[in-house]
């Protein structure tokens, strides 16, 4: 009886630990992007966010000036501020801890200090998404880094699905001799380090002009991505009913009509698969873009490079959740292509 | 009717289909690996030499860098694996709330390196969340109670081998539940009665598992691990953004390093005789690996 209970308590057990072991890292890496500049700084970190933030205000009669005071997450309390100017305190506390509230509205909130001696505490609405919008105007050029990342994503999409596609096609279809050859070498290309080919190429897209340019890392990232696509597709490509075809052809279609009217949206899904492959490759890179750009950078690598920017690091951990997000969903979605796409 | 067919037939040869992507691949990719073992071999003049290898070889980074990618590669390959085995067969078990289980395992696979190098850069310092962590558990005041640290653990205060196996342990955090699925992914697969005969027949549980259960989920495994020895021998990333270039130099990081680093002719060139030294461990490693543990149709997967 007791034994009934004590494996599967065990089991729960185990599973919740690893469950943690992944969850809590990404907690704090979201806390982390929703902390205000003193909260990045102070220790204990705290595992969950803050929706809002207590500040103390003290008013001294003789100088005539207001202190900010804060509470530590041991305990203490630290001076963080000093002023008489409202419209500077409104400013700071937008800058520094996330808070925006406009000069009249500190100056009457902070009015009862004048008559307490003690400090009064204030409760504050942090601004969420602040730490996001800052992340864009911190780093440089991240919204045109966003919109390349896009780009880049959006050629490997194309160039994967157009070359890969044929061979799929080809490869189900046609009696083609060579086919192991075919498999072979996709597998040989996608053993090659993507890096190791980006030194070479860099010389070569110089040449053809390409450099610096997100057209010439997609074709890069395809790399990988054409065989890949070719193996989707071409399973699919079995799949679709050949005498659907056939009857088609029967009523007269072209083979062209036949092949973008009936097979073609049946093979849609595989596409649809092997475009978010594609999507996540590009997406997810930074090797490749550090080595084959110079002013035109992915959201990827200028996350890379954020990492030397110590006083900003919870906006680029806003920018690495944002970075994130897409991969994740995709992923998600195409876990059924598990085996392929990982590695 | 089917010659008609045949003369509208754009697809006439099939081999015309293969052309587009066979001739991308000859300009993309055998051209730039064409070329950059010509470059490799040439000096900067321009004639026929051995000095980029030379300088590779020479540099006092390029014993550090192999050894550091072996070891790299191989012990976080083990160690995925016997992590993942175990408690794949622990997990295997259709239990309440499998399902989000296996949603959240596949959290770590999906985040891009540059995320990944953000997210522990941010845990190792040294007010960084996992000292936080530890802090808020008791786990650093117990420690520090039986003398075993004192103060805040500096995390980044390692080099060598330490930090090495440091990175292992990241690339193990973010892989081992991808691995750990597809092994389950294989199991269920699995008919348990096999299992059992094999119990019945006088096996222990032990020689169950590697005489029954593993070649059965081989197949599906051989190719995910095969992938994982390909990529953890291209680490490199995740070092950089941990303790920057030459802490733990690998030899992908030696490729970034003298190519957008250094940023000279000379410099280039040694990059590209990295590329060609990386693409051979990378195949040698392969074919030992498919060699060691799969049979004829390893392509089958």
């Amino acid at each position: 009886m007791s034994k009934n209970i004590i494996k599967p308590t065990l089991l729960y057990i185990l599973i919740s630990g690893i469950v943690l072991l992944v969850i809590i890292p990404l907690l704090y890496l979201t806390t982390v992007s929703f902390s205000n500049s003193l909260e990045i700084n102070s220790f204990p970190k705290k595992i969950v966010p803050s929706f809002s933030e207590t500040i103390l205000v003290k008013y001294d009669d003789e100088s005539e000036l207001y202190l900010i005071q804060r509470r530590t997450p041991r305990g203490d309390v630290e001076d963080i501020y000093l002023f008489s100017d409202f419209e500077k305190a409104s400013k700071y506390l937008k800058d520094y801890l996330n808070i925006f509230a406009s000069k009249e509205k500190l100056e009457t909130d902070f009015s009862a200090a004048k008559t307490s001696s003690e400090a009064i505490e204030l409760k504050y609405k942090k601004k969420m998404f602040n730490n996001y919008i800052k992340f864009f105007q911190v780093f440089q050029g991240a919204d045109t880094a966003l919109y390349n990342s896009v780009k880049a994503a959006i050629y490997t999409i194309l160039i994967s699905a157009i070359f890969g596609g044929f061979v799929g096609y080809a490869l189900a279809r046609t009696k083609i001799k060579g086919k192991e050859a075919v498999s072979m070498a996709t597998l040989v290309v996608r053993m090659f380090p993507i890096v190791s080919i980006s030194v070479p190429m860099a010389v070569l897209l110089i040449k053809y002009g390409m450099f610096d340019t997100m057209l010439g890392i997609s074709i890069i990232y395809s790399i990988p991505n054409i065989g890949l696509t070719a193996w989707i597709t071409r399973s699919i490509f079995l799949s679709v009913n050949k005498e659907l075809e056939e009857a088609s052809m029967v009523f007269g279609a072209t083979k062209m009509q036949t092949f973008f009217k009936i097979t073609f949206p049946l093979v849609i899904p595989a596409f649809a698969a092997s475009s978010m492959y594609a999507f996540i490759t590009a997406w997810n890179d930074t090797a490749v873009a550090l080595l084959l750009t110079d002013r035109n950078q992915t959201l990827a690598l200028l996350i890379y490079k954020s990492i030397g920017t110590s006083s900003s690091m919870h906006y680029a951990a806003s920018g690495a959740i944002l970075l994130i997000l897409p991969a994740l969903v995709f992923t998600f979605l195409l876990k059924n292509y598990i085996n392929k796409i990982w590695g | 009717m089917n010659n008609q067919l045949s003369k509208k037939n754009i697809f006439k040869s099939p081999y015309l289909l293969l052309g587009p992507a066979l001739l991308f691949y000859l300009m993309f990719w055998f051209f730039p690996v064409i070329l950059s073992l010509i470059q490799s071999f040439t000096a900067t003049t321009g004639e026929f030499s051995f000095i980029n290898y030379q300088r590779m070889f020479s540099s006092p980074d390029f014993p550090k860098a192999f050894l550091n990618t072996i070891t790299f590669a191989f012990v976080s390959l083990i160690l995925q694996f016997v992590i993942a085995l175990g408690l794949a067969l622990l997990v295997n078990k259709n239990f309440k709330g499998s399902k989000l289980f296996l949603f959240i395992m596949l959290i770590p696979m999906a985040l891009p390196q540059s995320a990944i190098g953000i997210l522990w850069n941010l845990g190792l310092q040294q007010t960084g969340w996992i000292n936080s962590f530890m802090q808020k558990i008791g786990l650093q005041s117990l420690l520090e109670s039986m003398k075993i640290i004192n103060g805040r653990i500096i995390w980044k205060d390692v080099s060598g081998m330490k930090a090495v196996f440091m990175l292992i342990l990241i690339d193990t955090w973010t892989v081992t539940p991808s691995v750990m699925i597809i092994m389950l992914a294989g199991l269920q697969n699995f008919n348990n009665e096999y299992k059992e005969a094999a119990q019945v027949f006088g096996a222990t549980k032990f020689q169950a598992l590697k005489d029954v259960v593993i070649p059965i989920i081989k197949p599906s495994l051989i190719t995910a691990l095969l992938l994982r020895l390909i990529s953890g021998l291209q680490v490199w990333l995740i070092g950089v953004m941990i303790f920057g270039f030459e802490r733990t130099p690998f030899l992908l990081e030696r490729i970034v390093y003298y190519s957008n680093k250094l940023r000279t002719e000379e410099s280039y060139k040694v990059a590209v005789s990295y590329s060609v030294f990386t693409l051979i461990v990378v195949l040698v490693s392969a074919i030992i690996f498919v060699k060691l543990f799969k049979g004829k149709d390893w392509r089958e997967e």
